[in-house]
């Protein structure tokens, strides 16, 4: 998995790429954690060369999420393949977390 | 005059070879000392000691190359304060080319300061913080077969004539002695971990129900789990909480290892106090859901609860983001994916529950994402397809619930279970027929 932190006009976007599993996920935590720890209102997450994503996975995301909300962040995932939001449909995840096309999409939500 | 002359030569040469027996003595003796332990710190201890007194120095540090951090740490000193390997070691890092060490660490050759003062590579912050001062540095990179391992300053040496090639030779037996000693410390980390892994393996398999097999009423309900390697956080039970009903139980916990079976074990006990006080199994969701919204780091479960009536064959079931089960009759097998809400333990939700009426014969296959998330050696997922294939084909064989684990098995055959497998059949069958 490679992870990489980009400004978007002022807006923080985490793009990662390949597997996140229980191997990557410790980096991801780190990572995740590092930014939100600083209230940031908004994090968007781009899936786009995500390519597998287990439950440690989420469970990263999970806790982020919860951080988030504890503050009133928001945490915005775009780009999400199908394979993998075959796995969020799957156990109603999309129901959980907010979903978008794109990052206009989400910027603009 | 020939003679005096050779007599002459022969002294400085007998010297000579005089003083490389002595300094071949020493490198033996030490060799022996420092092959006698693979204890780090003891190790370390001797190597240091060893070090000062050769070169009859004031002060003596070995300081590790930390891999992770791309880092050179004091791992020990000794001068007079004994205080100073503590401060050394949890207030100076150098990094690879700052200060004499890291130069020496780069570019792994031995350096020979007769001015340390006057040497701009020196980092005067370790002197600083220990009160000593540093006159004469020698420093030589300890590099072992797997690269550098970290560099030795021997500080202050009152010994002016020494041999560079002794030195160096020392500083290899060293740098392998330690090495050896890193690695024995590695592989008793790793053999403790193994225990631990082991430990919680027990541990969890003593929370799923004595039996795999349970036989009630017109219900029969059985069940297989493969543990991965790394243990994983599936979990499966029978309970007979509500008068004339069965209820079964399968989950699967977000991570792996001992923390998940800590989890794993917490659940099914709050589960079963859960199902004896709720009778709905939307109610007993709703409760082990807030129960585990206090999970830390985000841990989740994803589950299904069934309740079913042993003699009728009406069945309730609650969904929380579960993989769907499989129908499986005579002539068909539906996939049903019913009513679901999230995971549990996420966000607050009230769970809904769907309701089926089995006909005698109906067998429901409950599953975890280990079975159809297996890999093989290639790194190819079995994948929910295949599986629905397979459990097509075989689907009058009255031992389906084995042939899929086999199925499974053979599929990731050479591969590492990366995930926990659990498979649960619940078969409805009326006595008359």
């Amino acid at each position: 998995m490679n992870i990489e932190v980009i400004d978007h006009k002022g807006k923080k976007v985490l793009t990662l790429s390949g597997e996140i599993d229980m191997y990557s996920s410790p980096e991801l935590r780190e990572e995740l954690m590092g930014i939100l720890i600083k209230k940031v209102p908004a994090l968007y997450i781009d899936f786009r060369e995500v390519s597998y994503i287990d439950s440690s996975g989420i469970a990263t995301f999970v806790e982020g999420l919860k951080y988030v909300k504890s503050y009133g962040g928001r945490l915005q995932f775009f780009s999400i393949p199908k394979g993998i939001m075959d796995i969020f449909k799957f156990s109603k995840l999309d129901r959980v977390f907010e979903i978008y096309g794109n990052l206009d999409d989400a910027i603009n939500s | 005059m020939r003679s005096t002359r050779n007599t002459a030569i022969s002294k400085e040469y007998l010297q000579h070879l005089e003083q490389k027996v002595e300094d071949l003595k020493i490198l033996t003796e030490i060799s022996i000392l420092i092959s006698s332990t693979l204890d780090l710190s003891e190790l370390m201890t001797l190597v240091i000691e060893k070090a000062k007194s050769l070169m009859d120095a004031e002060a003596c540090s070995i300081l590790l190359y930390n891999k992770n951090t791309k880092k050179l740490e004091f791992e020990v000193a000794f001068c007079r304060e004994a205080s100073a390997t503590d401060i050394l070691k949890n207030k100076i890092t150098l990094d690879i080319g700052q200060g004499i060490a890291g130069w020496v660490a780069k570019h792994q050759k031995v350096l020979i300061i007769n001015d340390v003062q006057k040497d701009t590579r020196f980092y005067q912050e370790a002197d600083k913080a220990t009160g000593f001062l540093t006159k004469r540095l020698i420093a030589v990179p300890l590099v072992g077969r797997r690269g550098l391992i970290g560099v030795a300053e021997i500080l202050n040496p009152r010994k002016e004539k020494y041999d560079n090639e002794i030195l160096e030779i020392l500083a290899r037996h060293f740098a392998i002695a330690i090495e050896n000693a890193l690695y024995y410390k590695e592989s008793l980390e790793k053999e403790r971990l193994k225990q631990e892994i082991e430990i919680a393996s027990v541990l969890q398999k003593s929370f799923l129900p004595e039996t795999p097999v349970l036989h009630k009423g017109n219900v029969t309900v059985s069940a297989i789990n493969v543990p991965a390697k790394q243990v994983g956080g599936d979990l499966y039970d029978f309970v007979e909480s509500v008068e004339g009903k069965l209820g079964v139980f399968i989950g699967d916990i977000s991570g792996k290892g001992v923390s998940a079976a800590l989890y794993m074990a917490k659940i099914i006990s709050d589960f079963r106090y859960l199902s004896h006080m709720e009778e709905s199994p939307a109610l007993v969701m709703n409760s082990l859901n807030d129960i585990l919204s206090k999970a830390p780091r985000g841990m989740f479960l994803t589950a299904q609860y069934a309740l079913i009536d042993i003699l009728t064959g009406d069945i309730q079931i609650s969904d929380a983001g579960h993989p769907p089960f499989l129908l499986v009759r005579k002539k068909e097998v539906k996939v049903i994916s019913g009513l679901s809400g999230p995971p549990l333990g996420i966000v607050s939700e009230a769970y809904p529950v769907s309701t089926y009426s089995l006909n005698s014969g109906d067998r429901l296959f409950f599953l975890t994402d280990g079975v159809f998330e297996a890999k093989n050696r290639e790194g190819k997922r079995l994948g929910f397809d295949a599986l629905l294939a397979f459990v097509k084909k075989k689907r009058n064989d009255e031992r389906l619930i084995e042939k899929i684990a086999d199925y499974v098995h053979k599929f990731s055959k050479g591969a590492e279970i990366a995930d926990d497998l659990t498979l649960m059949e619940l078969r409805f069958m009326k006595d008359e027929e």
